[in-house]
Parts: C-alpha cells; sequence; structure tokens
C-alpha cells in the first residue's frame, strides 16, 4: 500500500494559508512533506546525491503555483504530479548528459542485476548502492515516461486509481501504459542479460 | 510454447523481485540541515529575475507610451504645416484622372483586309 495516501499530513487551512501566501504556512507544508518527497524522488531518480537538489525544485514548483490549485482536497496527487514531473526533467536532462556514456550496462552490473533478481546477495550498503546502480543503469534503457510510471507504479506501490489522479488519464489507457513499459523493461533486461552471457562465453 | 510461457512468466517473477530489492535499496532520505534555507534561496533569487522582468516590461511600457505621444504630436504639428485639402471629393478627383487617361489612348482599329 502506498505510505502518501494514507491521509492528508497537513490540515486544508494550512494548504488554503500557503495558497494565500503565508510563508510560516509554506514552511510547514515543505516539513510535513519532504521526508515522503524526497524518498519518491530518491526512487525515482536512483540518484541519491542529487535528491536533495530535485526536491527543492519540486517544493519551488510547488511555491509558484500553488495559486492555481483547484482545492486544498486534491493536493496531494497534485504535489505528486510535481514531483514525478521535476523527476522526469531531471532524467531527461542526465540522459542528454550521459548519453554517450551510458549506452549500455556493464556486465558486472547486468550480472548484479540478475543476482537481484534472484536475491542471492546480502544487502548492505554497499550492495545496496550497486542494486541502486544496477536498476538505475537497467530502467536507462527504456524512455523516461516509462521509467517514471513504472517506478511509481512497481516501486512506490501506487494503485492505478492513484496513478489516475495524478496523470489525469483513465485506469485502462493506464493498463495498457503500463503494460508496454513493463514489456519494454523486460526485454531490455533479457537482452542485456543475453548480452552478458555472450561476453562471459568470449572469455 | 509451454517453455516460452514458462521462461516470460520466470522473467516477470526476477523482473518484480528486482523492483522490491530496489525499494529496499532505496529508503527515504532525511533531508539535510540546510534543506529550507537553499529552498528559500532559490525562492527569492526566481523572485528578484521576475521582479527585474518586470521593471524592463514596465520601463519599456513607459517608453513606447511616451514614444507614441511624440509621434502623436509630430504628426499634428507637420498636419497644421501642410496646406488645405483640395475641395474636391476623392470620386471627383478620379473621374478626372480617369478623362485625362482616356485622352492619351486611341482605339486600336483593325486594319482593312486587302483584296486577293
Amino acid at each position: 500500500m502506498p505510505a502518501w495516501f494514507f491521509g492528508m499530513l497537513v490540515d486544508y487551512e494550512l494548504i488554503r494559508r500557503a495558497k494565500e501566501g503565508d510563508g510560516p504556512a509554506f514552511n510547514q507544508l515543505v516539513a510535513a512533506y519532504r521526508k515522503r518527497i524526497l524518498g519518491t524522488i530518491a526512487r525515482l531518480i536512483g540518484r541519491p546525491e542529487d535528491v536533495e537538489d530535485v526536491g527543492q525544485e519540486v517544493f519551488l514548483r510547488l511555491y509558484y503555483s500553488l495559486d492555481q490549485l483547484r482545492s486544498a482536497e486534491v493536493f496531494e496527487p497534485w504535489l505528486y504530479r510535481l514531483t514525478a514531473n521535476a523527476a522526469y526533467d531531471y532524467l531527461r536532462k542526465r540522459r542528454r548528459r550521459m548519453e554517450s556514456r551510458m549506452a549500455d550496462l556493464s556486465e558486472q552490473q547486468v550480472l548484479l542485476a540478475d543476482a537481484v533478481a534472484g536475491e542471492k546477495i546480502d544487502r548492505d550498503e554497499g550492495q545496496k548502492k550497486r542494486i541502486r546502480e544496477a536498476v538505475d543503469a537497467l530502467l536507462e534503457r527504456v524512455s523516461e515516461e516509462d521509467r517514471v510510471l513504472l517506478t511509481l507504479k512497481e516501486v512506490e506501490g501506487l494503485s492505478l486509481k492513484e496513478l489516475g489522479e495524478i496523470y489525469h488519464v483513465k485506469e485502462n489507457a493506464l493498463k495498457v501504459r503500463l503494460f508496454r513499459a513493463r514489456q519494454r523493461v523486460l526485454k531490455a533486461f533479457s537482452a542485456a542479460r543475453k548480452q552478458a552471457a555472450g561476453v562471459s562465453s568470449l572469455r | 510454447m509451454d517453455h516460452q510461457n514458462h521462461q516470460s512468466g520466470s522473467d516477470e517473477a526476477r523482473l518484480d523481485a528486482m523492483f522490491e530489492a530496489y525499494r529496499a535499496a532505496c529508503p527515504d532520505l532525511e533531508p539535510s540541515a540546510d534543506f529550507m534555507p537553499q529552498l528559500w534561496l532559490k525562492i527569492e533569487a526566481r523572485q528578484s529575475v521576475s521582479a527585474v522582468f518586470g521593471r524592463l516590461a514596465r520601463n519599456l511600457a513607459t517608453a513606447a507610451l511616451a514614444l507614441s505621444l511624440l509621434l502623436g504630436l509630430a504628426v499634428s504639428i507637420s498636419g497644421s504645416r501642410v496646406g488645405p485639402l483640395p475641395s474636391e471629393s476623392y470620386a471627383e478627383v478620379l473621374a478626372d484622372e480617369h478623362y485625362n487617361a482616356s485622352l492619351d489612348f486611341e482605339p486600336v482599329r483593325p486594319a482593312p483586309a486587302e483584296p486577293r
């Protein structure tokens, strides 16, 4: 079950005050949501070192667009939409920066991804870092849209209804998009495994 | 066929396990102490940029207004120096010009055919 839909972390009055430009109310709003949003961003982008920057971008966008919020009741899906968009923008910029360097998964990353999938490894801090890198490298092989959508569904555990509220898309359309995204990740996963197997057999 | 289904089911399960491991490897982060100060710095930086653009837009609008007033003044001054407007209407002037133009042309008559 997703943590973020358990209930609002703040009351509607605080959101209304922040919407009217009350600085302390905005501070309280950020303080209530920042940990949750940073966790989601960490899983969306897979780079702990950039999480705070993207998180600040989310709250910066929140500050400048709060007056467009229709009602306090839709605050959470709306904040998640800002988060998904900021993560998407970050991933797109990163892909442009690193396109030449990250064309393929390294063999070690593929083997690690395989081991992760087979639950063969202990998960100490170093190993966690390598898991993040392996999954991150695998998700680099699909589009940013697929990556964000799949992470929200498979890693964050959001339901189709919640995703529908964030994306403003009907559940059936989302099912199709998710199925296709998952197929593309599976294809990338098996291609990477074959590639790694080929490299190993050459040795 | 069965082998293919089994393979795809196994891949699906492996992918689910991988996502689960990824979830465990990316726990919630504690924000650093300067998260809020940095955020407010960014908010203020953007505010100052939009204030600069706002000032620029206001200055441009003022300059455009002043320029249009000057142009209006110049047109009214130069208009007062021009002689009186012709008393004829536009249709009369056009008719006169048409009459003069018609004098310039002779109708073209075909040459008479030569007897065979």
